[in-house]
């Protein structure tokens, strides 16, 4: 059995290193036609994924923004497409990587906004039009493109993106893509950004940022929860037909980043213990990122802590629905259970957010809450009705027997056997609840996951985040299970004690 | 004390259909009495037990505690219910609780008790039925007799009127079995008024001030314990306390399949283990009073009734329509007849057509 095991993992880490290792010749490789039969990673439901299916003969491995870099350094794609303003920015070259080719797909960008809502379409036109004609703008951009770091420094000084009353409030879906959305010392910045803070400084907005799936924008924007969508967002003619573009603020195109022929550069392949004290300072220590982390975790605990007593209510609800011995009641219950049991939870949590709530302004975490409510609670339901349903009938009997009534025999005897019973079998659930808020950043919440997203989306180191964020749910989850054991010894040594 | 008129309780099976368990059942339980019910299963001793304390929802009928009607809405059935203690089968003692908190917790909840006094009772009340050690073990700890004398002992905490046990062996081990009744017989000695279901004959009559015979959803018979056991008036009550077990045929003429009806004896006696000496004299004696007595002058009917109390057989043949005595017109001289009488200890004829032997 242990030699089993043994063989297996040797297989699948010389399966990991041999992956990692292909070197191929790509020096033929200039033009988009030629990627076909190469394999190449783009963004998941951006302008380059549309293309590379038009092309066709591409194997696409459609990924967020944060993992094009670590697919192609990893091995998983030979090619991968991503901005090439972004490209020439970073250091390739310590990574190993070179920019094969650029200028893919030229366009421009602009910012999206409902059809419906043209008049703010025109006031950011028309402010566009008057820096650009005065030439502010081009100053302006140059020195983006020359000194970012200290660009982003000075955008927070430009004020006017604080909420006071009588101001409209803009709702503006982002998705975090540097060097025109990111976060610098966990605020917010970059060129796009940068951008529209002083339209809305002029045009006497307040702006409020939330960070959205790109493949998420569009449905965001059309259903209500945003005014504007701000994400470096190419002004293609299929997106022209579900929103409305401004003009054009950038010019870009994309640049195809394999891995250099020269391999990495001398010095870089430093000792295990180095690149992990490199990797802590990158997506920890640096701009105080674990902040970010933090933050997220605080979300993570806050939604489940709340998600579990929503599921709770619900699950009691439920359970005493599903109880009734009439069957006009009994009977209806158990289909809506089995539909919320039978529609995956992510599902659940986008009809909530896109179709039920799509009109109100409910943030994501009230959505998420009452989504895991249903969705749990209709599980938790069923469990509280096993745990009833194993206290004997004679057990009730026995207390009515005595004269009691019915709400004291529950509370005495019924529901101290039942809890004993429940607690355990709900410990797995509430586990996995907890687990299960790692889908929430769908809807526009920042929670641990979607913070190492974030990290991901700036570092685009893949390795350090992930582990770090698989270890504190770890932590997470055996916290909760020590407290429902505690919770669980109370019970059964209270009983004995009356 | 108790007074029931005109009981009533219907069951709905699951196919929809109603099952009349008790039809009219009435009877009065004074104080100080000591009430059995006992009966054949399946005629509701059980149910009209659950009646009492409304456990069972009654269909129709009256039931007055100390002249309260207990089946009227208004009545607040769990003041009732405090007065009268019930001791189940399958003792239903709460398991989450240690035995101990058994005793106190209904006193303190319900009556008001202080820890202390409940506690100090329920000390006593375990002494008084032997269970002293046992006061902080879960239920699960204990046997099925020192459950029971536990579930007892919770009724009582409570200063019980009248307790209802209802089977309160049935479900005990044989060895356990007079622990329990022991119990029981100490609290009659008390004078503590009980109305008891069970099927253990001897502690029933030795126990009881009274008996009610259930039978076909009434109350059938009733009477001291000398009356129901020595001297039962009703076909059905002798039946019952004799514990009698019949078998009947009845046959058109005499071409009847003689050898499937030896089949069919042969199944009765196996049943209540009746050695093979007495079924082939059974069996022998079936075929010489259906072959060369009895006249067919119409249907016969035979009765074979076996008493499991005196072990006695008692075989009747009934002749229909028949117009004189049946032995007189045999003659002293039949053969059949002879063999008969050789393998039987009486031959009697009670009534023209119908001769009954006694093995």
């Amino acid at each position: 059995m242990r030699k089993l095991a043994f063989i297996l993992i040797a297989a699948v880490m010389c399966l990991c290193s041999c992956s990692g290792r292909k070197v191929q010749d790509l020096s033929g490789v200039n033009c988009v036609e030629d990627l076909r039969g190469h394999s190449v990673a783009v963004a998941m439901g951006g302008s380059y994924d549309l293309m590379l299916s038009d092309v066709g003969g591409v194997d696409i491995v459609r990924l967020g923004l944060g993992e094009l870099l670590v697919a192609v350094e990893k091995g998983r794609a030979e090619f991968c497409i991503m901005d090439q303003y972004q490209a020439v920015m970073l250091n390739l070259e310590s990574r190993g990587l070179e920019i094969k080719f650029k200028n893919i797909l030229k366009g421009t960008a602009g910012a999206g906004f409902r059809k419906e809502d043209s008049l703010l379409c025109i006031q950011f036109n028309d402010y566009l039009r008057n820096i650009m004609e005065s030439g502010e703008y081009d100053r302006w951009l140059d020195e983006w493109k020359q000194a970012p770091d200290s660009m982003a420094y000075a955008s927070w000084s430009v004020p006017g993106h604080d909420k006071e009353p009588g101001r409209r409030a803009l709702h503006v879906g982002i998705t975090i893509n540097y060097p025109y959305l990111f976060l610098k010392d966990n605020r917010l910045t970059g060129i796009e950004v940068d951008l529209f803070n002083r339209f809305c400084l002029q045009a006497g907005y307040a702006v409020d940022y939330e960070i959205y799936d790109f493949s998420a924008l569009i449905p965001a924007l059309n259903s209500g929860k945003i005014d504007v969508i701000l994400s470096h967002m190419r002004r293609t003619e299929e997106r022209a037909k579900q929103i409305l573009f401004s003009d054009a603020y950038i010019e870009g195109g994309g640049a195809a980043v394999c891995r250099s022929a020269q391999g990495k550069a001398p010095g870089v392949r430093a000792g295990f213990m180095d690149r992990m004290k490199e990797s802590f300072r990158n997506n920890l220590v640096e701009e105080q990122r674990w902040k970010l982390m933090t933050d997220g975790l605080w979300v993570t605990i806050r939604i489940s802590v709340l998600s579990i007593l929503a599921a709770v209510m619900a699950g009691v609800v439920l359970c005493r629905l599903r109880m009734s011995r009439r069957r006009i009641v009994s009977t209806p219950t158990g289909v809506v259970i089995d539909l919320l049991r039978g529609i995956p939870l992510l599902v659940i949590l986008m009809l909530m957010f896109y179709v039920v709530f799509a009109s109100s302004r409910i943030t994501g975490t009230w959505v998420t809450v009452m989504s895991f409510g249903l969705y749990y609670g209709a599980y938790f339901g069923e469990v509280f009705r096993t745990g009833m349903e194993s206290v004997d009938k004679g057990q009730w009997e026995a207390g009515f027997a005595l004269g009691m009534g019915r709400f004291l025999v529950f509370r005495k005897i019924a529901l101290p056997q039942a809890l004993s019973r429940i607690i355990p079998v709900l410990k797995g659930e509430v586990i996995a609840l907890i687990k299960m808020t790692s889908v929430v950043g769908y809807v526009a919440v920042v929670d641990l996951t979607k913070a190492s997203d974030i990290i991901r989306a700036r570092t685009l180191d893949a390795f350090f985040p992930l582990i770090l964020v698989s270890m504190v749910y770890i932590l997470l989850a055996w916290l909760t299970g020590l407290g429902l054991e505690a919770m669980e010894r109370q019970l059964t040594s209270k009983s004995r004690r009356l | 004390m108790i007074k029931v008129r005109n009981l009533k309780k219907e069951f709905r099976t699951p196919t929809g259909e109603s099952l009349t368990v008790l039809k009219d059942i009435n009877c009065d339980i004074q104080k100080g009495e000591v009430i059995s019910i006992i009966g054949p299963s399946g005629t509701g001793k059980s149910t009209l037990l659950r009646c009492l304390n409304r456990l069972e929802e009654p269909t129709s009928g009256v039931i007055e505690v100390d002249g309260t009607d207990i089946l009227d809405r208004r009545t607040d059935i769990n003041l009732i219910r405090r007065r009268m203690g019930m001791v189940f089968q399958n003792f239903n003692l709460f398991e989450h609780l240690t035995i101990l908190d058994n005793l106190t917790m209904c006193p303190m909840l319900l009556l008001g008790k202080s820890r202390e006094e409940a506690q100090k009772r329920g000390m006593e009340l375990l002494d008084t039925v032997g269970l002293h050690d046992k006061a902080g073990c879960l239920p699960a700890e204990l046997s099925g007799g020192q459950k029971q004398r536990a579930a007892i002992a919770r009724c009582l905490a409570m200063e019980p009127e009248i307790i209802l046990f209802d089977e309160p062996t049935s479900a005990l081990d044989p060895t356990m079995v007079s622990e329990v009744l022991a119990v029981i017989r100490h609290l009659a000695n008390l004078g503590m008024t009980m109305c008891i279901v069970s099927h253990e004959m001897q502690f029933v009559r030795d126990v009881s001030t009274r008996i009610l015979f259930l039978n076909e959803g009434i109350v059938y018979e009733e009477g001291t314990p000398e009356q129901i056991f020595e001297n039962p008036q009703k076909p059905a009550t002798r039946a019952f306390i004799n514990r009698i077990r019949t078998f009947e045929s009845v046959f058109e003429n005499r071409h009847f399949d003689l050898y499937g009806l030896f089949g069919k004896i042969h199944t009765f006696c196996n049943k209540y283990g009746l050695g093979t000496k007495i079924l082939e004299k059974v069996q022998h004696i079936t075929e010489e009073m259906l072959c060369g007595i009895m006249p067919f002058c119409g249907p016969v009917r035979l009765t074979i009734e076996y008493s499991e109390k005196t072990s006695g057989i008692s075989m009747s043949f009934y002749q229909e329509n028949a117009t004189s005595t049946i032995l007189d017109n045999t003659g002293e001289d039949s053969l059949s007849l002879m063999m008969v009488k050789g393998m039987s200890s009486l031959v009697t004829e009670p009534n023209p057509g119908t001769v009954c032997v006694e093995i």
